[in-house]
């Protein structure tokens, strides 16, 4: 069976790249977010294998959501979305519990290559 | 780049490493099948390599990285190293710890290891190169201190963001067990300095290649490097980082040369601040007293800061005597199971580079003199296999380390024999204590052996391991049982610089007598004093002891007859004598000066100290007057 992944991003450019991106690798997008809110209440929903998280959306930014996600589910498997220039977010969205951390623009590969290493 | 700056660091780290070969070469032939042992030493060569590479010494790193490649493909399957193989390791780490020093002193060029390259070239095996391997670059030295394994790590130089990545192997790190003394801080991470190289360390149950492999999941990690298991520290160091709040316990490699000035000045500070307490007292100034009684405090603690400073575990000189004592058994056609105990106890760095050599002649002694061949053993019905154990053991005044084997022990009637033939003992004896043993056994020269073998040619005799150990203010002591073996003891102060003793006054002057050779101190009397071959001795719980008095041997006038005529009992190895003095002042720690004693001079002094009413105290070097 395929994982599942949760798509978490304020544009749908983005959620539409990495979804085509981890779609054509073998994994089953179950869900996208467009707000860190809604990316908890979904993860709490679809449980997913999965979570790719961009740092800053609207409604509860991506590392709250990461806190919030990881309060309940420790293992919860995050990867985190970055732009250049964003480390000192990145760090702290790891020090929440994020998982591994990809920065735009996405290669497929290095996406690819994240995702391995999470769920490896 | 001046590199001349890096050699001593450079010389100190590669013997860590190159000893740390040693032992896992021993490892290694111990149990030939063990990876851990030959990715140890993989690992040891190439950081020697990077090391002696970075120093531009071309011959070592060739050396080094010849080996590393055969070690590579030895990784895989370890057992399919010969004997040969093995002794060839031994050569090769051998040559480097010698060309260490070599090429420090600038004769890298010099270096011919072409029977080494040869012998390299043979192993067969070694056909496939390591590959690239890059000058490991500086990476901020771990913390030593702690317990657990050092880990480097180095992210790839064209990673973005390297400080996240960092910060993702540290998690990992984290997972694997106990993470400490992460260097740079992991809070610094995300600053832009920080190069993507970061150094902990690890207490963890996992193998070296299971940790390399989770960290190198954390991607866009370059390398990890997995250094050596850290001996465990003494808990007070632990209390005191815990007390200075940081948790962490940070250290630098500081010369010994500038812990002895230290240690000098603080002597000097020391001597003031009891001049001055005196100087005070006078004046009947309760601010004044306070003041001095807070110097005197903060000195008390600086002095033993500069003392603590100076300790250093034992294991860092013992830990070459596995080797040593592996190397002569093998060409002695013994066998012998070597024990270390007590690596942990902390002595004066300076007087345990003083006591390698002598140990070394106990360790040969005991292997080559002590232990029996296999042969023998059998027909004496004991394991085949001897026991050889260095021990090393806090004590009251001091530690005494001890060398002690399960071998034959020694021929007291072969002892005793020579022993009255020299004259060295009562005509007619017909027994030799331990004592009297030790004191046949170290004279300059002797030898029980039955055959002088190439070992015991070696290095200093007897008589100079007893010298060298009084000489730092110790003491040895013999305990021989036949059949059973044979137990050497150095009993040592755990530093040269205070010492503990007590003073006496002849005439004008006070002496200080090391309170480690003070067996006890009474009453002389005429009630007690015997004459032994016309010579006076006293007579103490059936025991005759010679007598000295310090008021004749130091020239200060003829002896007293009557009055009170204290006696201080010493002992050295063994040997007693009660030194009769004017009076007893009291027993005191003395900060011991520099001695350059005038020519001409009494040779039964050890060393000056000046005390705190700034009158310079003569001591009395026991192992002088006995």
């Amino acid at each position: 069976m395929s994982h599942t992944v949760l798509v978490c991003d304020d544009a749908i450019f983005m959620r539409t790249m990495i979804s085509d991106i981890l779609t054509q690798a073998g994994f089953e997008v179950v869900g996208e977010a467009e707000t860190g809110r809604e990316a908890v209440d979904r993860y709490r929903e679809l449980k997913p294998d999965l979570v790719t998280m961009d740092i800053v959306m609207p409604d509860m930014g991506g590392i709250d959501a990461v806190r919030e996600i990881c309060k309940n589910d420790p293992d919860a498997k995050i990867l985190m979305c970055s732009a250049m220039g964003q480390q000192a977010l990145v760090v702290e969205a790891v020090q929440a519990g994020a998982k591994d951390f990809v920065v735009k623009p996405f290669q497929p590969s290095r996406v690819l290559e994240a995702v391995q290493r999470i769920l490896g | 780049m001046d590199l001349s700056r890096y050699a001593t660091l450079f010389v100190t780290e590669s013997r860590e490493h190159l000893g740390a070969c040693s032992q896992l070469l021993l490892d290694w032939e111990r149990d030939p099948r063990a990876t851990e042992p030959v990715v140890g030493i993989f690992r040891a060569m190439h950081t020697f390599k990077g090391m002696a590479a970075a120093m531009g010494y071309s011959n070592l790193t060739e050396l080094a990285h010849r080996a590393e490649s055969l070690l590579d493909v030895l990784r895989s399957d370890p057992g399919s190293a010969s004997p040969e193989l093995h002794d060839l390791m031994f050569a090769i780490v051998d040559a480097l710890e010698a060309g260490v020093n070599d090429a420090v002193a600038g004769n890298d060029s010099a270096l011919d290891f072409t029977g080494l390259f040869a012998g390299l070239d043979n192993a067969s095996v070694a056909a496939q190169p390591t590959g690239s391997w890059a000058i490991p670059a500086r990476i901020p030295e771990p913390v030593v201190g702690t317990t657990g394994r050092v880990v480097r790590i180095a992210i790839r130089p064209g990673a973005a963001m390297r400080g996240a990545r960092a910060l993702i192997a540290l998690r990992k790190a984290e997972g694997l067990g106990t993470v400490a003394s992460v260097r740079p801080a992991s809070a610094s991470f995300d600053q832009d300095e920080f190069d993507g190289r970061f150094a902990f360390r690890l207490e963890s149950s996992r193998t070296d290649d299971e940790i390399r492999t989770i960290l190198l999941g954390a991607g866009d990690v370059g390398s990890v490097d997995i250094g050596d298991l850290a001996p465990p520290i003494a808990p007070a160091a632990d209390d005191r980082a815990g007390a200075e709040g940081t948790g962490r316990n940070r250290q630098i490699r500081v010369d010994l040369r500038r812990l002895d000035a230290l240690m000098n000045q603080v002597g000097e500070l020391v001597v003031a601040k009891g001049r001055l307490a005196e100087l005070v007292s006078r004046e009947g100034n309760p601010e004044l007293e306070a003041v001095s009684a807070r110097v005197a405090r903060v000195v008390a603690e600086m002095q033993s800061e500069v003392i603590q400073a100076r300790m250093t575990p034992v294991w860092q000189v013992f830990d070459r005597f596995p080797r040593v004592v592996r190397d002569l058994s093998r060409q002695l056609g013994k066998r012998v199971a070597f024990e270390v105990e007590g690596e942990e106890i902390e002595l004066d760095r300076a007087l345990l580079d003083e006591l390698g050599e002598p140990l070394i002649h106990l360790l040969r002694n005991a292997v080559d003199h002590g232990i029996e061949s296999p042969a023998e053993r059998k027909r004496r019905n004991k394991p085949a296999e001897a026991r050889v154990k260095l021990s090393a053991t806090r004590e009251r005044a001091g530690v005494a380390i001890r060398v002690i084997d399960d071998g034959a022990g020694i021929n007291r009637q072969r002892v005793l024999d020579k022993a009255l033939r020299e004259s060295l003992v009562e005509p007619g004896s017909t027994s030799l204590t331990d004592d009297q043993l030790l004191r046949v056994v170290i004279r300059p020269g002797f030898s029980t052996a039955a055959q002088v073998t190439d070992v015991s040619g070696r290095g200093m005799g007897m008589d100079a391991v007893v010298s060298r150990v009084r000489s730092l203010g110790g003491s040895v002591h013999l305990h021989s049982v036949e059949g059973e073996g044979s137990t050497f003891t150095l009993h040592l102060p755990t530093s040269l610089a205070i010492l503990r003793a007590l003073l006496a006054r002849v005439g004008d002057e006070r002496y200080a007598v090391p309170l480690t050779s003070v067996a006890e101190t009474l009453e002389f009397s005429g009630a007690r004093s015997a004459e032994v071959q016309g010579r006076e001795a006293l007579v103490l719980r059936d025991q005759v002891i010679p007598t000295m008095h310090l008021r004749e041997r130091l020239g200060v006038g003829p002896r007293r007859t009557e009055g009170r005529r204290p006696a201080i009992v010493i002992d050295v190895g063994g040997r007693r004598l009660a030194l009769v003095v004017d009076a007893l002042v009291g027993q005191q720690e003395i900060v011991v000066e520099p001695f350059d004693g005038p020519r001409g001079m009494l040779p039964v002094f050890s060393g000056a100290t000046i005390l705190g009413d700034g009158v310079p105290v003569l001591i009395l070097d026991p192992a002088a007057l006995v």
